[in-house]
């Protein structure tokens, strides 16, 4: 069975549609959420999510209306009668602003299961670990299949429940092609028990298939951020239909 | 001499970078720590500083202004008259003789004022590399002559069109290109700042202007009999500042004086100061350090007069050293920085760059507390023919618009 990680960005294209993206993404069949609060300077993103970030922050997101988004967002899944864990992508700076511990802890709060943080990487994590262990939370590292192996190593020696990994050297948006190298890395970590989310510029459902034995889930991101930048200009009910059309369409038959 | 490469600064500088800068990062760790080493590659820094950068830079003793002002003699480091016109070139050097070490066949480059990335085309000209240079849609407005001279030099002018569309958005886009062209790619970063080790590094290559400013100095007021009493630089990224200020971080005098960017006031977004109660601690684009952000963490808008220090965040070692005391920061603003770009013109024949100019009317406002007995070094970063499009209009609206309509008729 293929499991998908569907991304979105709060606020994008505004805070009341962001949540029929959301409705839609469980519509389509997501497994997992990520949700991704916008940051003024998003460096590990492609230009697709740096634009919906950017458009998202002059709706007037804050800290605070994400976290409401997220507990509407999990009253949707509950309402679904489906169970999807949903993951905040953020960076570092609005981490560190807010407090980290309190920022882990009014995401769980929110219902949130954990958190993907790209700029806070393993050996310089301004107590997020602990601080997710403390509240509740799972922290999801992220990765690239081009890292060194004692980087990777030092991942590995957490065990962690989850890892987030990139499929390419650059950063999202451009169409990945995949290699054994990449496939090796994937199955290192699954070999070692770890749940596999593994994308960047994935387009297509070929790709999803291609994935499915090596990973835990595949995530999407920019694909269905475009969908939405498509129907940006559409109500609610365009958006949602439109997001869960793009999802299954990913999505192998079953 | 301080130590060459520390990572974090107290509280601040660090490598928070996805992982995937991790691979080249550390590369560039090696090889700088390597190169240091390797006195051949002194040898050749040494040898492109004399031959095509012009070093040493003169040391100015500002007569006429320091009688004018009646207070301490101010000397003037005339860092602007090297090769494209600003201290940027240092960085450059260094760091593309590091890029031809690791075997690298392409350069990239953020660029604000348009000096760093004038600064590295000219060296990607000399040494044979491809060039792109990263730079806001604002800045190339208000910098176009420096978008001539890199064209001119072979180097692509690459406009970023996100964000605030100034030199914090060409870095994350130089950044985001680095993380897919690193292997055969170095990002000369064209300040004090970003991930390790680059603020190490940038100090490293710019310290040959507070080499080369002890020295003359001490001769000048030792001849004079003065009292050396203070440093004054302008900050952006910090990196003209650390380089001049790197002699004297661990004696207790002279005092060293960082000055930043009052623009129009103090109110956000009108400003560019992080000192001083104005920035709050954050991790913006690898390093932690003081940043102009909001409540949320979100990077606030800024403004100066100089693109060059229109910047929100500030090199990790300045913020670690103005926590500390060992520097002290002021702030100037747009008009007193325009004020004193004059003031230097009619007394001594010299134009400072707008960001250096900053500097200047710190020295200025200094040498009016001081004795004449006291010597101030300000430095003079760059020269200010890049802003001549924006002085002009300052301070000679009509004729200045004039010329220009007659220009563009033609
Ligand atoms: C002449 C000059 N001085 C100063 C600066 C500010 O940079 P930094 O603080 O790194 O010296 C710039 C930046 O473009 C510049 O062109």
């Amino acid at each position: 069975m293929s499991r998908i990680m569907a991304h979105l960005v709060t606020h994008y294209p505004d805070a009341d549609r962001s949540r029929a993206v959301a409705q839609g993404l469980i519509d389509g069949g997501a497994s997992y959420l990520e949700i991704q609060f916008p940051f003024s300077d998003p460096t590990a993103d492609g230009p697709a999510i740096q634009k919906a970030c950017q458009d998202a922050l002059d709706t007037g997101f804050s800290v605070d209306e994400g976290f409401s988004f997220v507990r509407n967002v999990a009253s949707d899944i509950r309402e679904s009668g489906r169970e999807i864990p949903i993951f905040v992508m953020t960076y570092a700076s609005l981490i560190f602003a807010r407090g980290v511990e309190r920022f882990l802890a009014d995401g769980v709060d929110a219902g949130a299961t954990g958190f993907i943080l790209p700029d806070i990487p393993i050996d310089y994590d301004e107590g997020v670990w602990d601080a997710a262990t403390r509240v509740g939370a799972t922290i999801m590292p992220v990765t690239v299949t081009t890292a060194a192996r004692a980087r990777l190593d030092l991942i590995l020696e957490r065990s962690p429940k989850y890892a987030y990994i990139a499929l390419r050297r650059g950063i999202t948006g451009v169409k990945t092609q995949l290699d054994s190298k990449m496939l090796a890395v994937l199955d290192r970590f699954r070999d070692a028990g770890t749940r596999v989310m593994a994308g960047f510029g994935i387009t297509e459902a070929d790709q999803v298939r291609a994935l499915e034995q090596h990973v835990h889930a595949v995530v999407v991101g920019s694909a269905l951020v475009r969908t939405v930048t498509d129907c940006a200009a559409d109500d609610h009910e365009t958006i949602r239909a439109a997001v869960a059309a793009r999802l299954k369409a990913l999505l192998p038959e079953t | 001499m301080t130590k060459r490469y520390n990572d974090y600064f107290g509280d601040f500088g660090g490598r928070y970078v996805a992982e995937v800068l991790r691979a080249p990062l550390d590369e560039l760790e090696d090889a700088f720590l390597d190169a240091m080493d390797d006195p051949s590659f002194h040898d050749e820094f040494d040898e492109i500083a004399s031959t095509f950068v012009g070093r040493p830079t003169p040391m100015l003793y500002a007569k006429n202004s320091s009688k004018e002002i009646g207070g301490a003699q101010i000397f003037v480091k005339l860092e602007g008259l090297a090769n494209t016109g600003a201290h940027k070139i240092n960085n450059a050097v260094g760091q593309i003789l590091l890029a031809k070490r690791m075997g690298k066949r392409r350069i990239i480059a953020e660029t604000g004022a348009g000096q760093h990335g004038v600064a590295t085309a000219a060296v990607c000209a000399k040494m044979g590399f491809e060039c792109t240079v990263y730079m806001g849609e604002i800045d190339i407005t208000r910098q176009k002559p420096n978008v001539f001279w890199m064209e001119l030099f072979g180097a692509t002018v690459a406009p970023v069109g996100s964000g605030q569309k100034t030199l914090k958005d060409a870095v994350n886009e130089a950044l985001r290109d680095w993380a897919s062209s690193f292997a055969d790619t170095h990002y000369i970063i064209g300040s004090a700042l970003g991930p390790s080790p680059y603020p190490d590094m940038v100090r490293e290559f710019q310290s040959v202007v507070g080499r080369e400013a002890r020295a003359q100095i001490e001769e000048m007021i030792t001849a004079r009999d003065l009292n050396l009493e203070a440093l004054v630089a302008c900050v952006g990224g910090g990196s003209n500042a650390i380089g001049f200020f790197e002699p004297f971080l661990e004696t207790k005098a002279p005092r060293l004086i960082g000055v930043e960017a009052g623009g129009r006031g103090p109110e956000p977004g009108n400003h560019a100061a992080r000192m001083k109660g104005l920035g709050r601690t954050g991790i913006v684009q690898g390093y932690k350090s003081l940043f102009l952000l909001d409540p949320d963490g979100q990077v606030q808008d800024t403004h100066s007069v100089s693109a060059g220090l229109d910047y929100p965040g500030i090199g990790p070692q300045l913020a670690a050293l103005g926590v500390a005391g060992r520097i002290e920061f002021a702030r100037a603003t747009d008009s007193e920085a325009l004020d004193a770009l004059q003031f230097f013109a009619k007394n001594e024949g010299v134009v400072f760059a707008l960001e250096s100019a900053h500097g200047a009317a710190e020295a200025i406002r200094l040498a009016r507390e001081l004795p004449p007995t006291s010597a101030i070094v300000v430095n003079m970063s760059g020269r200010g023919d890049k802003d001549l499009f924006i002085t002009a209009k300052q301070l000679d609206k009509e004729r200045w618009q004039e010329f220009l309509a007659r220009e563009a008729a033609e």
